[in-house]
């Protein structure tokens, strides 16, 4: 009996492990081998074995700083942006009286659309002439660059990225906020809390687990970003949107180094990685450090 | 029975790895058209077949069948390819490591020296002089890589420097004959001329962008080439001294200057031209059908692209599109070298065109569609393409140069950076990607 399910369980789980083993590890080990190498995708057979090399080149190398530095300051815009922007949009709605399925329609839009139809759009939004400048001109402001400046286009991005983002991240807490028990509220109303200390000490505590969830997923997403600069801006201008997904891309590809790309490609990962852990740790410190309270006020 | 399965997944796997990677040619008979006796010639394009392009390969691939009947069998395929060139390249790189580079394969124009030099593709047989000379010299000029042939145009191309005759009229000012292009100074004072007329329309005397990607060093490498630069050495594996000469520097500094006096938009403006509301324009050759087609009202003429002060009379205007070559996989180097000459000669260029609106690559093509004769426009620009079409720099790094022109024309030019330090700051960069090519 014992052997016939694990013969079906091998049934069951051998085509997904030969495909994630075909297009998942086996890429990810090939990736950190050529890491060591000079692989070059143009000719292949001049690969030679580099140890760190490559590893102390990118370092040196300023624009893959560079773009090291644009991508986290995506992801310090877009994360407390995203999550707070995706909590809020889904207390409105649970609060809506009115019209709820339409704004939750509304709102999860963006997050269906292609991004590279959104970058699309947002570039003719953003254009000189464009109805944002339009309408900034209604109200006597001058027009802005956005993303032919410098200095704008990171922070216009990001903007239009959590507008594009921001629908998904709100179901899920839409969901969390349907699951809080109605009695919760009755009780804390029956205490005369305000709508506040309902909202710090019921909704925050009961979202908890889900904001975690949220703001991993979101990070991450930050980190990856590549289609919209690739889209709106090419990198530029001057490298102010140039982020290290986009420069993996264009070593790898456009310049065929794929040795480099490997070792870029793994130092984003590594980093990635420690990140999500650092932030499981702190988060989970505090849930385990108020179950411990919570048991020591129960005894 | 966990290791038989285990075997069986690992054979599996294997299978699976040898026939993706393993392509056999096909036997006589197994293709329509295919015959006993016919020598099998694959061919790839980076385009897919339901597309106007598509068909001008298909259609040319076929007319060769015919012509050929009994000699060669051309099997075409296409490789879809996105708007940078993916897809297409990728499919060449997999197969440069994996195998299976077909005889004859497309090669955008600026990448045939790093295919040559990384013995991707091979020269071609060789051509007789009458042969060679039906083609335009940017044709030739492109496809050689150290003196070899390696590839030719299945199109070409050029950028134009356009002008809206009612806004020139209304200012009073006299266009230039082909071999007298205005120099960058006299250009300058038309600007100055130009911009209060132009600040009246709401629109600048120049609709000029520096786009990231390949538009940039296309469109305005010829500042560079114009006052006696290049951006490489002949042999294309020496940067310093060239890309950062003064003939580039002084090149930049002019497209700040424009810049500054505020001749052109910083940030670009859909249309600008197309509404009437700049004089020039650089553009591709396709920008004539545009304004002919979705553009009536604007009254398009064809001005010769500017030159330095210090021109002397030589190529300079901007050339090249995908070409097509022979990889170095290939058995037969004749047959594919028929098969290259037929899909960039003149039945095939003049297809490319009824069909595509991109240029023939031959003369005989261009004398033969009748816009080139009568049309004073798309002539314009015929003529200054074989007269004065120059290739872009041919270097295995390429790429790398590309981007960093566009960089440093950005970077001085809009953000007004130093261009001393960025073009020192560019040939480092190019250095480090061309180190591959010079250690050996």
């Amino acid at each position: 009996m014992k052997k016939k399910n694990s013969i079906l369980g091998m049934a069951f789980f051998g085509p997904a492990l030969v495909l994630l083993t075909l297009f998942l590890f086996l890429p990810m080990l090939l990736t950190l081998g050529f890491s060591f190498t000079d692989y070059f995708a143009l000719n292949p057979e001049l690969t030679h074995f580099v140890g760190l090399e490559n590893y102390i080149n990118i370092f040196k190398d300023d624009l893959f700083v560079q773009s090291f530095l644009n991508t986290v300051k995506f992801v310090i815009i877009i994360v407390p942006l995203q999550c707070g922007g995706a909590l809020l949009l889904a207390l409105a709605i649970n609060k809506a009286a009115h019209c709820k399925k339409y704004f939750k329609v509304a709102f999860f839009v963006p997050v269906v659309m292609s991004l590279a139809v959104v970058s699309t759009l947002w570039m003719q939004i953003y254009s000189p002439e464009g109805i944002l400048n339009t309408l900034l001109g209604n109200f006597g402001i001058d027009p802005q660059p956005f993303i032919h400046s410098a200095d704008q286009a990171l922070p216009s991005i990001a903007i239009m990225s959590v507008w594009q983002g921001v629908g998904y991240q709100m179901i899920i807490f839409l969901g969390g906020l349907q699951n809080i028990n109605p009695a919760l509220y009755e009780a804390a109303e029956m205490d005369h809390a305000s709508g506040w200390q309902k909202f710090k000490d019921i909704t925050l505590p009961e979202l908890k687990p889900l904001c975690i969830f949220v703001f991993i997923t979101v990070t991450i997403g930050a980190f990856r970003m590549l289609v919209q600069p690739m889209v709106m801006t090419g990198g530029g201008p001057d490298h102010s949107t140039y982020t290290l997904v986009y420069d993996i891309y264009e070593t790898g590809t456009v310049n065929w180094e794929m040795g480099l790309a490997s070792t870029m490609a793994i130092v984003f990962t590594v980093f990635v990685v420690i990140l999500t852990i650092i932030q499981n740790v702190l988060t989970k410190d505090k849930e385990e450090r108020k179950h411990g309270n919570k048991k020591a006020k129960a005894n | 029975m966990k290791r038989r399965l285990l075997y069986l997944t690992v054979t599996l796997f294997a299978a699976a790895c040898l026939s993706g990677c393993h392509q056999k040619d096909p036997e006589p008979g197994d293709i329509a058209g295919y015959d006993e006796g016919e020598e099998y010639l694959s061919i790839w394009v980076h385009s897919i077949e339901d597309t106007e392009e598509g068909q001008a390969y298909k259609e040319s691939v076929e007319t060769f069948n015919e012509a050929y009947d009994g000699q060669y069998f051309a099997d075409i395929e296409f490789v879809p390819r996105n708007d940078s060139g993916g897809g297409y390249s990728d499919k060449v790189n997999a197969s440069v490591m994996a195998g299976g580079l077909p005889d004859v394969l497309t090669v955008d124009g600026p990448n045939i020296s790093a295919y040559a030099a990384n013995g991707i593709i091979q020269p071609l047989a060789d051509l007789t002089e009458e042969e060679e000379s039906e083609y335009l010299p940017s044709i030739i000029e492109q496809g050689t890589v150290n003196d070899d042939l390696y590839a030719l145009g299945v199109m070409e191309s050029s950028v134009g420097f356009y002008y809206n005759k009612d806004i020139i009229e209304e200012a009073g000012i006299e266009i230039p004959d082909a071999d007298h292009p205005w120099t960058w100074s006299e250009f300058l004072d038309i600007l100055e001329e130009l911009k209060p007329i132009m600040d009246e329309k709401g629109g600048y005397p120049l609709d000029m962008t520096f786009p990231v990607g390949e538009t940039s060093i296309y469109y305005y490498a010829p500042f560079v080439w114009s006052g006696g630069g290049e951006l490489v050495s002949d042999d294309g594996l020496t940067v310093d001294g060239y890309f950062n000469s003064d003939q580039t520097k002084a090149a930049m500094e002019y497209f700040r200057t424009i810049v500054e006096k505020g001749y052109m938009s910083q940030a670009p403006i859909d249309n600008l031209f197309e509404s009437g509301r700049a004089a020039f324009k650089f553009d591709g050759a396709w920008e004539v059908n545009t304004i002919y087609t979705s553009y009536p009202d604007i009254n398009l003429g064809v001005a010769p692209y500017i030159v330095s002060d210090n021109w002397d009379g030589g190529t300079y205007t901007p050339t090249g599109s995908w070409a097509i070559a022979a990889s170095s996989e290939t058995k037969d180097i004749e047959g594919a070298t028929e098969l290259v000459k037929w899909m960039s000669g003149v039945d095939s260029g003049i297809r490319i065109w009824n069909m595509t609106k991109n240029f023939p690559s031959t003369y005989e093509a261009f004398e033969n569609i009748d816009v080139f004769q009568t049309d004073e426009n798309y002539s314009a620009l015929y003529n200054q393409l074989s007269t004065y079409g120059h290739p872009r720099p041919k270097t295995p790094v390429y790429p790398q140069v590309s981007t960093s022109f566009q960089e440093v024309l950005e970077s001085v030019a809009l953000s007004g950076k130093d261009v001393d330090q960025e073009l020192d700051k560019a040939v480092e960069r190019i250095d480090q990607k061309l180190e591959r090519y010079t250690r050996e």
